[in-house]
């Protein structure tokens, strides 16, 4: 069977990226460029969804709070990915394998699904933000991606753990 | 306490990643706050209305951060005192706390047309470069403390 490990083997003995692992500084500063992209990212995603289940900013209108946070929302979330591939190519052979990993994986696709589904229907459909009623599909897709959000944050912090080995 | 913290395999690490979450939470109502003040958040609602808004989730995700944070503290008391970087995050943190309860709190409250136009801005730029060096402080404390 082909195996990815070759690859993840030479990405690992690339020299960039043996400077950086090998670094007292290359390491640690793009895992806290990594955090603090994702705290702020993370964050504003979460404001999003405790106005769409109805716990803050009640008396804002949705789409006014989604349209205003959104190009923040991008513009913090370029840089978390750019770091976190940054990160994985630092020392692939250590990730590729972690449960906690794996699992981060996993919930970012279905956070990004969520997300996508959101923005390509609820929030195209007709008239959805004068409503001040939040619809029960909005209502579940913000439920959801808290949910997901929370989850991919623990799974992630958990990653230096190897706990199932 | 702190011994139960020492023993377990599970129970630091678990804390440490609630607490980032916590972190995240409360980082997100400060930010969509300093938005509002730099005229870049929300601008159909008044200041106002989104800190107090606000003030709720940084209530309860404050109290989060402190219940999985004391801990942390505590299961490694000496060593914490002894990391600069701590004793250095503590300081930012009083800090932080004492500008957004005091005048980052009158600001966003008072009424919007009383302040020139470039105290909101100068305000919530700070309180989103404090909030921020004391997230940054507190990951590197794993590295360098």
């Amino acid at each position: 069977m082909l195996s990815i490990v070759p690859t993840f083997a030479w990405l690992e003995g690339l020299a960039w990226t043996t400077a950086l692992r090998e670094s007292p500084f290359g390491y640690p500063l793009i895992e806290t460029s990594h955090v603090a992209c994702i705290v702020l990212f993370a964050g504003l995603v979460i404001m999003m969804d405790l106005r769409l289940v109805g716990l803050a900013f009640t008396n804002a209108p949705l789409a006014q709070i989604q349209r205003r946070l959104f190009p923040w929302q991008m513009a913090t979330f370029v840089p978390s990915t750019a770091t976190g591939i940054l990160l994985f190519c630092v020392d692939p052979l250590r990730y590729y394998r972690n449960v906690f990993f794996l699992a981060k994986l996993v919930l970012l696709a279905l956070a990004g699904l969520n997300a996508l589904a959101f923005h390509l229907k609820t929030y195209r459909s007709e008239g959805w933000d004068e409503d001040p009623q939040v619809t029960a599909t909005a209502w579940l897709a913000g439920a959801a991606s808290l949910l997901l959000w929370s989850v991919t944050i623990v799974a992630s912090r958990l990653i230096p753990n190897d706990w199932f080995k | 306490m702190s011994q139960a913290f020492r023993d377990s395999t599970y129970l630091f690490p678990v804390t440490q990643a609630l607490h980032i979450l916590a972190v995240t939470v409360f980082v997100g109502a400060i930010v969509i706050g300093d938005l509002r003040l730099l005229g870049w958040g929300p601008v159909g609602q008044s200041r106002a209305s989104i800190a107090r808004s606000a003030q709720r989730i940084l209530f309860w995700a404050g109290l989060a951060v402190l219940v999985t944070g004391i801990p942390q503290f505590t299961t490694n008391a000496l060593t914490y005192q002894r990391s600069w970087l701590f004793v250095f995050k503590m300081y930012l943190l009083a800090a932080a706390l004492l500008f957004t309860a005091t005048v980052r709190h009158r600001v966003a409250v008072a009424d919007e047309g009383r302040l020139a136009s470039w105290v909101p801005r100068v305000v919530g730029a700070v309180s989103l470069a404090l909030w921020m060096c004391v997230t940054i402080s507190g990951r590197l404390i794993t590295y360098y403390g």
